[in-house]
């Protein structure tokens, strides 16, 4: 049984440092194929799921796992967006530049506010639910 | 010149929304480090301080929902010798004097006070009024006639009066035709960050927790003092807020006195209430807001916190001139700090009522142990735009208000079908 526990405890840990990793090569896949933009939008949405996500209920495999999950979708919509940017400066010209840097916030908050509505119901439930 | 007027506007008002930002993020973590703490299902209320209460309910053709509201009255677990209801027929055209009458024949601590056109119809603060010179009770409590409390209301509100500093006290208000359409459900996620986070926080922190005029009561030696509510006041009961804290008293949050309330449900019905409360905030606003800023009274936490929520419904306006400035700005090539650009996006994804952002909805409906209401919060900003122009169209009728000297004396209120049961009777 001690075994057993023992077993699960190193995995979880192997998963949390195999988590961290994936985080951090999130971050410099950005940096180096996206913008520096998106680099500091992860860094915020990490700082900021991390703050509160992570006082919840819930196994911090499955927090960290989400959390990962948060870096990889947002490489991928950051690095979308960022070519697509590029092949339409290519057609429009240099002007497309300012709409795209105009809707950048709203493209990554377009991903952020769903990601983190549904992560929250990945946890455990609270207290206090509401009964009549 | 254009230019740099744009960027000094743009800088000073991404700060601003900063600011709200900052406050709102210190609210969810302090209300989730609270609920850390918390035992899972605290003992229910076993104050011993039980001073006699008098429940005040305005009621301006409200036939279909206040049979229910007075059943629920006479359910009420407080001791009965120490209770008295007063429902204020105020200018009803409906059945609502009857149905009243009816229950005060059967109960006698139901007392009707009816109000005819020449006498009443003035609104909900002129309603209030005369009831309060009837009250006997050292505590008064209001409810909406669409209210559906709990039967242990009155004693977890009155528990928190036992402090002779607490001025006032607001219960929370839970919506109940929730399931019903989108525009119920964002309600009831304004509800839950508003509630849940924003007014339990402030209690926490010793802000300024907001009296919302229902659900809740204040000391009636208090409001005596002040000559009653402000009948010139669209929103008395955020007047009222501040008047309690200029005097010295303070308003405490009781987040386990849980009543239920049937919220608007179409878009219409939500401008026209909207528009009241965002023209009846912005009044008091320009009323207290030098008072608040110079009060001996307030702490400096309080003084800020009260700044912030005076200016609560300036904001939709002031974001979406932030976003006209800054996208100007970017758009003729000018360099805007991209953190305050982000800054100002974020916001439009909160509320109005409380300014409460997405992860702060998101956190409050955790807590309530919801799993699936906060998925709406994408479509926030949609809502947000549309308040835009509900605060825009207030701020404009407020003025034109003032400047050619109209004042409001009637109901503005929202119409109550009965509708929802969600919590009652699933």
């Amino acid at each position: 049984m001690r075994e057993k526990v023992n077993q699960v405890k190193t995995i979880n840990r192997i998963a949390t440092v195999f988590s961290v990793e994936i985080i951090i090569l999130c971050l410099i896949a950005s940096l180096r194929f996206v913008n520096i933009q998106s680099t500091i939008t992860l860094i915020i949405f990490n700082l900021f799921f991390a703050s509160l996500f992570f006082q919840l209920n819930g196994s911090s495999t499955t927090k960290i796992g989400m959390l990962t999950a948060g870096n990889i979708i947002g490489v991928f919509w950051n690095s979308f967006f960022y070519y697509l940017s590029l092949s339409w400066i290519e057609y429009f010209g240099l002007s497309f530049n300012a709409v795209f840097t105009l809707i950048y916030p709203i493209l990554n908050l377009m991903w952020i506010v769903p990601f983190w509505s549904l992560s929250l119901s990945f946890l455990p439930k609270m207290q206090f639910p509401k009964t009549a | 010149m254009l230019t740099e007027i744009l960027n000094l506007f743009f800088f000073f008002s991404a700060l601003i929304i900063g600011a709200y930002l900052i406050r709102h993020y210190i609210f969810t973590l302090t209300v989730l480090r609270s609920a850390k703490s918390k035992p899972v299902n605290a003992a229910t209320c076993k104050s011993v301080y039980e001073p006699s209460v008098s429940i005040l309910i305005p009621a301006h053709n409200e036939e279909k929902v206040v049979g229910r509201l007075l059943q629920k009255m006479t359910e009420l677990s407080y001791p009965k010798d120490k209770l008295e209801i007063i429902l204020i027929n105020d200018a009803s055209t409906d059945s609502t004097g009857r149905i009243a009458e009816d229950y005060s024949n059967q109960h006698k601590l139901i007392k009707v006070l009816h109000r005819d056109k020449q006498t009443g119809g003035k609104g909900k603060a002129s309603a209030l009024n005369a009831a309060l010179k009837q009250a006997i009770g050292e505590i008064v409590l209001c409810f909406d006639a669409d209210y559906l409390p709990h039967s242990d209301i009155i004693a977890k509100i009155v528990e928190k009066f036992s402090d002779p500093s607490v001025g006032a006290v607001q219960g929370r208000p839970v919506v109940l035709n929730e399931p019903r359409n989108i525009v119920t459900r964002l309600i009831t996620l304004e509800r839950i960050g508003g509630y849940r986070v924003d007014q339990e926080a402030r209690d926490i922190l010793g802000l300024i927790p907001q009296f919302g005029g229902t659900v809740g009561g204040f000391r009636r030696s208090i409001v005596s003092g002040f000559g009653g509510f402000d009948e010139s006041m669209l929103t008395e009961d955020t007047d009222l807020t501040f008047q309690i804290y200029l005097a010295g008293y303070k308003i405490r949050y009781a987040g386990d006195a849980e009543c239920y309330e049937e919220a608007v449900d179409t878009w219409k019905a939500y401008w026209r209430q909207r528009h009241r409360w965002a023209k009846g905030h912005m009044q008091v606003c320009f009323k207290h807001e030098y008072q608040v800023l110079t009060s001996k009274k307030l702490k400096w936490k309080e003084k800020i916190d009260g700044l912030l929520l005076l200016h609560i419904y300036f904001m939709p306006i002031i974001t979406f001139l932030s976003f006209l400035a800054g996208g100007s700005l970017i758009l003729f090539g000018s360099p805007v700090a991209g953190a305050l650009w982000f800054v100002v996006l974020v916001s439009f994804y909160s509320f109005v009522g409380n300014y409460a952002p997405f992860f702060e909805i998101g956190i409050g409906a955790h807590l309530d142990g919801r799993k699936r209401v906060q998925w709406l919060a994408p479509l926030m900003i949609f809502s947000f735009l549309y308040n835009v122009f509900i605060c825009t169209k207030a701020f404009f009728d407020l003025i034109v208000g003032k400047l050619l000297g109209r004042s409001h004396s009637d109901w503005e209120k929202t119409e109550h079908l009965g509708n929802g049961n969600c919590y009652i009777e699933n």
